[in-house]
């Protein structure tokens, strides 16, 4: 914790003083952007939307090179941004990841010796069901599990990452036990639900929209404190303002969300931080990013700067304490 | 000169010096058979076990047909040949590493044309440089795929 | 017969001037890519994806498969001249392609892989024409406990081909398993074996064990006999091309089987890779010439090609119709699918079938027009092998080394890329088989996966592999095939005694 407050501590003062300073900071070399998963994955559409939209729009004058580092679940990407402090041309992409795997797994780097520079949007979860199952809502699916413990099966991407810790707070909340199936990725665990051979998963609305539209699965309520936008229907009946959140339906988890966050290595100047906070900003103001958050039903928010350190701070302790209970946490 | 015999006694040691490895990597993540199915090092472990119990069994067999190995597995003419291949390789991963792919691909190419083609260094060391050149070209600028570059690139101001 | 009918409207779609320009362009560029050290499908598709935003979905995705085809024979090129496999899928080719090209035979060797890798296209979109609706349909059926049973059976399939001890062959597979378990576990989510080490972060790539084992240590063993390579005087002409042609319906029990197999495998999430291997390991085992595979035997170059091909393009069908990319390429280009604004899934063929059988449509022309141009190129490609060897070894050194600094961006890679060459030459020259390792290194984490999860599925009960008529049937055919040798003694002891005395 001393560590925790002592970074918080440190950051609070480069901001004071850094804000003082002129922001004429300029990439001098081409950027690399890092991509902290494999081809294709979420962070990598991400990381390559951000790219195409800076080069359709002309926001940096120094051209960008993209190279996916997704060993370890990203934390390939994170150790080599860690190695390569002081180095303001390198722009590392993630997840919550970012602050949550030193936790679960031994990495030869520390939250703290990266730079947070922006998250751009935060990624919604929802509960899933396969579509010819019987339950129709949250509650009656919760009832089930508790009928039988340890018996539904939920998938989800990869272990003690997103999906498990969200698991865990469900069934925490619920006082449920389910079987927690570990897959590589959101796409096949879509898949699995779809085939029926999981009972939910929590999937990102993204990774099961095609599944929805074709009825071979149904959502039940949406881990976010409002309900998502975007009007129109996606099934016959549906569309994804008519997903409950799930609290009204029954679940009491406010707020469920994953952050898609920047970074840059320790040890940069503050100018350069700035820099790229002000050109991300920018990014996520063109209509092209609007149409990739609308596709892809995530919720649009940029956080840089103070509220940025404050999310993290509040995500980092609300998910370790999780971890904490399960645990999963390495010393 | 080297036989078969050692040549295969000492592969045999490798391979089951790498099947302790693993196996002593495994242990740190339980080796057992939950609920949930075998534990994360149950897999390297048995694995780990099998790749020495069938190094010790080659052991065994070079060692109770120990006549019909002492066939030459390298003699000094074939020695002589593999190192002058090898051994420039050995120097090709280093010099990468301190001057960048480019650099070390110029002056391997040229040391080899030269040394083992009988080119005149002046043929060879053009080559050597076309080659990194057009390595260059196709890779950095066609396909913009970044190779580990070295002070050299750095000083004339190739990112 | 609604299919062909939609089928009929696609090639209305895709055989236009234009497509067919897209189609040659997009085919040549991907034998570059294929052919070029370091570079491979994902870097061509993710060159050309940007330049795909103008075009409409249809154009664009003709543009990308037809660079995708020609990516995958530039592969077969570099494992049959050089032993260098460019894709995994295409390492089974190395084993006659690379002796056949060895003793002189390379216009064969080449020509005898595009047109099975062709035709076993061919099968597979034929397979995907017909049967669309049941293919995604089957797909769905398949989850951990089946995914174990694919792979298991494509281990039995080839297991045992070593034949020179059977220590040495489990060695070289159990290392295999130990290099593929290196890494992030999906499982339990945490790292093995990396031992504190940053750099097996990200486990070892089995690339760069292939192209060590295969490329560097095959070179070491050429230059240790002073061989150079054979084919230098081989000269190379069209006619060679044109002649081995005529020979092709020698090979058709190869071509048939080898096709059900890859479609098979590329139906069930098997992939190209464990089709190849498996197509390799039966034809072996069928055939009557055994001894010549590993040889030179034209053979062992038809069956691995055809299933590969036929995998990759019947595995093309899950991959739009459930939206999980099968291979890096995949991924990309699905990234680029909704960009375009399709959401692949299930609705892809009712909301856009122009865009799914305009895509079926460019596979069939797309892989003819690639048959075309790859045949016309075998002359220039195997003239590669008359450049002097001491200009041409060090430029596969080369090609080595940036090949698996490319894979990762890793320095360390170089420096494990010369551990496998000084292993892959002790293996071979001390008769290790070098395939299980290989084969291992490929499915073994997979395998692993699937294994645990299914175990988490059945709280760790091994009947959940007869829970179900598909499963049950693939574990029990795994099993008769890794006992096959056994089975088969035992079977010959039985008849023995009866037909002799029928014939008394």
């Amino acid at each position: 914790m001393i560590k925790k407050t002592s970074w918080l501590v440190a950051t609070a003062l480069t901001v004071v003083f850094g804000a003082a300073a002129q922001a004429d900071w300029k990439p001098a070399k081409p950027v690399e952007f890092i991509v902290t998963s494999s081809p294709g994955g979420g962070t990598d559409n991400f990381a390559r939307m951000v790219q195409s939209i800076i080069a359709k729009h002309k926001l940096m004058e120094q051209s960008v090179v993209v190279t996916n580092k997704g060993g370890g679940s990203g934390a390939e990407g994170f150790v080599y941004t860690k190695v390569a402090a002081g180095d303001p041309h390198k722009l590392t992409f993630g997840t919550n990841n970012a602050y949550l795997l030193p936790y679960v797994a031994k990495l030869a780097y520390k939250p703290s010796e990266l730079t947070p520079v922006a998250a751009m949007a935060l990624d919604e979860f929802v509960l899933w069901v396969n579509g010819n199952s019987p339950y129709k809502d949250a509650k009656s699916f919760i009832e089930a599990a508790k009928a039988k413990p340890e018996t539904l099966k939920i998938g989800g991407s990869q272990s003690k990452d997103t999906d498990q810790t969200l698991t865990s707070l469900i069934e925490e909340a619920t006082g449920t036990k389910f079987i927690y199936v570990p897959f590589q990725g959101g796409g096949a665990a879509g898949v699995q639900l779809a085939g029926g051979h999981i009972d939910g998963n929590t999937n990102n609305p993204n990774e099961n929209a095609g599944q929805w539209k074709a009825g071979a699965v149904t959502p039940l309520c949406v881990f976010s404190p409002t309900r998502l936008q975007g009007g129109a229907k996606v099934t016959a009946t549906m569309g994804w303002s008519d997903i409950p959140t799930c609290k009204e339906a029954g679940i009491p988890i406010e707020q469920f969300q994953m952050p898609r966050t920047v970074w840059l290595p320790g040890g940069v100047p503050q100018e350069a931080a700035e820099f790229y906070a002000d050109l991300l900003k920018k990014v996520s103001e063109t209509p092209e990013w609007k149409e990739y958050i609308e596709r892809t039903s995530q919720t649009n928010r940029f956080l840089a700067g103070e509220e940025l350190k404050r999310f993290i701070a509040e995500d980092d302790v609300k998910t370790s304490k999780v971890f904490e209970r399960e645990g999963w946490i390495v010393r | 000169m080297i036989s078969r015999f050692q040549a295969e006694i000492a592969t045999a040691l490798m391979t089951a010096g790498l099947g302790l490895t693993a196996v002593a990597g495994a242990l740190e993540f339980g080796v057992g058979w939950g609920d949930a199915g075998p534990d994360a090092g149950a897999f390297p472990f048995y694995i780990g076990l099998l790749i020495i119990a069938a190094s010790i069994g080659t052991l065994f067999q070079a060692a109770t047909g120990r006549q019909a190995l002492q066939s030459v597995f390298l003699d000094r003419e074939q020695a002589k040949r593999l190192g002058a291949f090898f051994i420039p390789i050995l120097f090709f991963v280093p010099t990468a590493l301190l001057l960048g792919l480019y650099v070390a691909t110029a002056l391997y190419l040229t040391f080899v044309m030269w040394m083992q083609g009988g080119y005149r260094l002046i043929v060879s060391a053009a080559s050597g440089l076309a080659a990194a050149v057009i390595f260059y070209i196709v890779l950095e600028i066609a396909f913009q795929v970044p190779l580990l570059k070295g002070p050299l690139e750095a000083a004339l101001g190739i990112y | 017969m609604e299919n062909f009918a939609s089928l009929l409207h696609g090639f209305g779609v895709a055989l236009t001037t234009y497509h067919v320009a897209l189609m040659v362009v997009g085919v040549l560029l991907g034998i570059l890519v294929g052919v070029l050290p370091g570079l491979g499908a994902p870097n061509g598709v993710s060159l050309l994806l940007p330049l795909t935003f103008t075009m409409d979905p249809v154009s664009a995705i003709i543009l990308l498969t037809s660079m995708y085809w020609g990516a995958l024979f530039g592969g077969s090129t570099t494992s049959i001249l050089f032993n260098i496999p460019g894709e995994p899928s295409s390492v089974a080719t190395t084993f006659d392609g690379y002796p056949m090209a060895k003793q002189g035979n390379a216009a064969e060797a080449l020509t005898l892989a595009f047109l099975s890798a062709g035709f076993g296209a061919l099968v597979g979109v034929i397979l995907i024409t017909v049967l669309s609706g049941w293919v995604a349909k089957f797909a769905l059926r398949f989850s951990s406990p089946e995914y174990f049973a694919v792979y298991f059976l494509a281990f039995a399939s080839f297991v045992g081909l070593g034949g020179t001890s059977p220590f040495k062959t489990v060695v070289s597979m159990g290392l295999g398993f130990a290099f593929a378990a290196v890494g992030m576990d999906t499982v339990s989510g945490g790292l093995r074996l990396t031992f504190g080490l940053n750099e097996l972060l990200s486990g070892i790539s089995f690339l760069i064990a292939v192209i060590g084992l295969f490329g560097i240590g095959e070179l070491m063993l050429t230059m240790e006999e002073g061989l150079r390579f054979d084919g230098i005087r081989a000269r190379v002409r069209l006619r060679d091309v044109v002649r081995t042609i005529g020979t092709m319906p020698r090979y058709w029990v190869a071509l048939l089987r080898s096709s059900v197999i890859g479609c098979w495998m590329g139906i069930t999430p098997g992939g190209p890779t464990a089709a190849s291997f498996m197509s390799y390991g039966l034809a072996k085992r069928l055939s009557r010439r055994k001894e010549a595979f590993g040889k030179g035997e034209p053979e062992g170059v038809v069956a691995p090609e055809t299933a590969d091909h036929a995998a990759g393009s019947s595995a093309i069908l899950p991959m739009l119709a459930l939206g999980v990319p099968g291979s890096a390429t995949a991924a990309v280009m699905m990234g680029g699918l909704m960009i375009w604004g399709l959401n692949p899934g299930p609705m892809l063929f009712i909301e856009r079938p122009d865009f799914v059988w305009g895509l079926i449509a460019s596979m069939y022309l797309g892989n003819m027009v690639a048959v075309l141009v790859v045949l016309t190129t075998i002359p220039l490609f195997a003239s590669i092998l008359r450049i002097p060897f001491a200009i041409i070894g060090p430029i596969i050194v080369i090609v080595c080394f940036i090949g698996a600094y490319t894979v990762a961006g890793r320095s360390f890679d170089l420096w494990l890329a010369l551990a496998f060459g000084l292993a892959g030459y002790l293996f071979k020259k001390l008769d290790y088989p070098i395939a299980p390792l290989v084969l291992a290194m490929v499915l073994g984490d997979k395998a692993e996966d699937a294994f645990r999860q299914s175990m988490i599925m059945s709280k760790g009960s091994l009947s959940i592999f007869w829970s179900n008529g598909l499963v049950a049937t693939l574990i029990s055919l795994g099993l008769v095939l890794a006992f096959w040798p056994l089975l088969s003694m035992v079977l010959a002891r039985l008849t023995r005694p009866k037909t002799t005395s029928a014939t008394a």
